[in-house]
């Protein structure tokens, strides 16, 4: 199956995510310098950069996990710095190693995660969420017990189970196979057209690619470019860096990515 | 659509009754938080005539505290730590006290369950019987004692990342209170050492809890107690919440 973006317009173009000159630093390191970039409702916003660019730190910003140095963070009109509570209520996460109580099922875990965002579910309602991502068995199941895509579909169900205006999804498809990734892709996909917006990062140039509307390339710190991946390659095809880092004659987004960051290899 | 933000108390009860589930199901480990005491009020029994009910229980239940709060607390936080839990829960608009207080407060039923059963063995087996008085205050001596064990707990999770190491730390000190305390109370280790660990953790909060048992016995040392486990619970608590990161990554 040929997986292609769709021509989703958001239908508000109010952004539920505005950063504006953001900038964390932890000791002398400067992770994120003056990094400004919005994201609109309906509309999945890829994050993109390699390893240490400062995409973790940039999103624990977000998330309200880390205190940036300076700049501002607006999640639904919500500061996140002044308004912590209302912004993280606006906001559903699914963290890169999420892990949730051992000692819970599935069902205890999404009746809590429910309760904390102010949302009531009756036994049935939570079973009806399970049987739409089709675990309609893993109710009584330890998390630990589900495979890695199960997994993900539980934490993505956590993370919007109370209809947040922004989705803030962290390698979202790492370690799952091509099924379980598509599957993944199309969930991700009807989260924006319920017009929740979505801020994915991911290292996966198909992924990009494919699912999301507009890309920022972040290196060092710093956004590099903002754009849809369609224009990135066309306004970047013709770069010498881009040239050399294209395979078999065709240009990518990825040979764009390496052209823009570089060769060398991150640790 | 507005802004759903949960009241304090409707977050802090759904963490609450799932920190209370993980607990139970961790039975296990709590059973035998509350064996050894039970342990120790039996094979003791012979020196109740000699040292007094109060000596044995206060023993007792200064045991089960410092396992209660170095052991079960400590260990049950850098292992949720490492896993992440925390970071998933900091996302969530629950603030950071209502995580840590639903955590506190598990323990505080942990510390009422195990005072209950050493009154409860102490009076059947040991035939210690109490004063209404002696009850309830030991009750509320045991939660102060509790609360030193706790703060300690704390602090060795805000200076410990990794929770093998922490796991490791805690028993060291747990055995370390246990063997040192109890020798040094029957004099085995020398004067220096006794007076020593008359003001440690393990000695003050035994102190409180022999006099709260058995209020006539309330002495100006015991009131010197009493404040050095408010100093001690408050330093650790300081020292813990500060250095404590919510993050091993």
């Amino acid at each position: 199956m040929n997986h292609q973006p769709t021509n989703h317009v958001p239908t508000d173009e109010a952004a539920v995510l505005e950063v504006n000159s953001l900038n964390v630093q932890y000791a002398s390191f400067h992770a994120v310098r003056d990094v400004s970039f919005a994201v609109k409702a309906g509309e999945i916003f890829g994050l993109l950069g390699p390893n240490g660019a400062g995409k973790t730190s940039t999103l624990s910003a977000v998330e309200g996990l880390i205190k940036p140095k300076s700049g501002t963070i607006t999640v639904a009109g919500y500061s996140a710095l002044d308004q912590p509570l209302h912004a993280r209520a606006n906001m559903g996460v699914q963290l890169q190693a999420t892990s949730f109580q051992p000692e819970l099922t599935v069902a205890e875990i999404i009746k809590l995660y429910a309760g904390i965002y102010g949302v009531s579910l009756t036994k049935d309602r939570i079973n009806t969420i399970l049987s739409e991502v089709r675990l309609q068995d893993a109710a009584n199941k330890w998390f630990g017990q589900l495979s890695g895509g199960q997994q993900q579909r539980v934490s993505l169900v956590i993370a919007t189970i109370h209809e947040p205006s922004l989705v803030l999804l962290d390698e979202p498809t790492t370690g799952l196979d091509p099924q379980s990734r598509r599957q993944l892709w199309e969930r991700i996909e009807a989260m924006r057209e319920k017009d929740h917006g979505i801020l994915l990062t991911t290292h996966s140039m198909e992924e990009a690619e494919s699912v999301c509307d507009r890309i920022a390339i972040i290196d060092h710190g710093q956004i590099i470019t903002i754009d849809t991946p369609q224009s990135l390659i066309d306004n970047n095809r013709d770069r010498p860096e881009v040239v050399r880092a294209s395979r078999k004659g065709r240009v990518t987004l990825e040979d764009v990515f390496i052209g823009l960051t570089g060769t060398e290899v991150r640790s | 659509m507005p802004t759903i933000i949960p009241s304090t108390a409707t977050v802090f009860s759904t963490l609450l009754r799932a920190d209370l589930t993980t607990q139970w199901r961790n039975r296990r480990a709590s059973v035998l938080v509350v064996l050894i005491p039970v342990v120790i009020l039996v094979a003791w029994k012979g020196l109740i005539e000699h040292f007094g009910g109060a000596f044995v229980l206060a023993n007792s239940m200064t045991i089960g505290l410092n396992a209660i709060g170095l052991m079960g607390y400590s260990n049950s936080i850098a292992r949720d730590r490492e896993k992440g839990i925390f970071q998933r829960l900091r996302v969530a608009p629950a603030s950071n006290w209502s995580i840590m207080a639903s955590r506190l407060t598990v323990q505080l039923v942990m510390i009422t369950v195990l005072t209950t059963f050493v009154f409860i063995i102490g009076y059947q087996y040991d035939h210690i019987v109490l004063s209404a008085g002696g009850y309830a205050f030991g009750f509320a001596m045991a939660i102060l004692g509790g609360a030193v064990y706790l703060s300690l707990g704390q602090m060795i999770v805000g200076l410990i990342k990794n929770p093998e190491s922490v796991n490791a730390t805690t028993r060291l000190v747990y055995f370390a209170f246990i063997m040192v305390g109890m020798y040094a109370e029957f004099g085995t280790l020398g004067d220096t050492i006794k007076q020593i660990v008359k003001y440690s953790p393990y000695g003050v909060v035994k102190r409180i809890v022999a006099a709260g048992v058995e209020p006539a016995t309330w002495t100006r040392e015991t009131s010197y107690a009493l404040l050095a486990t408010f100093v001690y619970t408050i330093v650790f608590t300081l020292l813990g919440v500060r250095w404590f990161k919510w993050s091993t990554r």
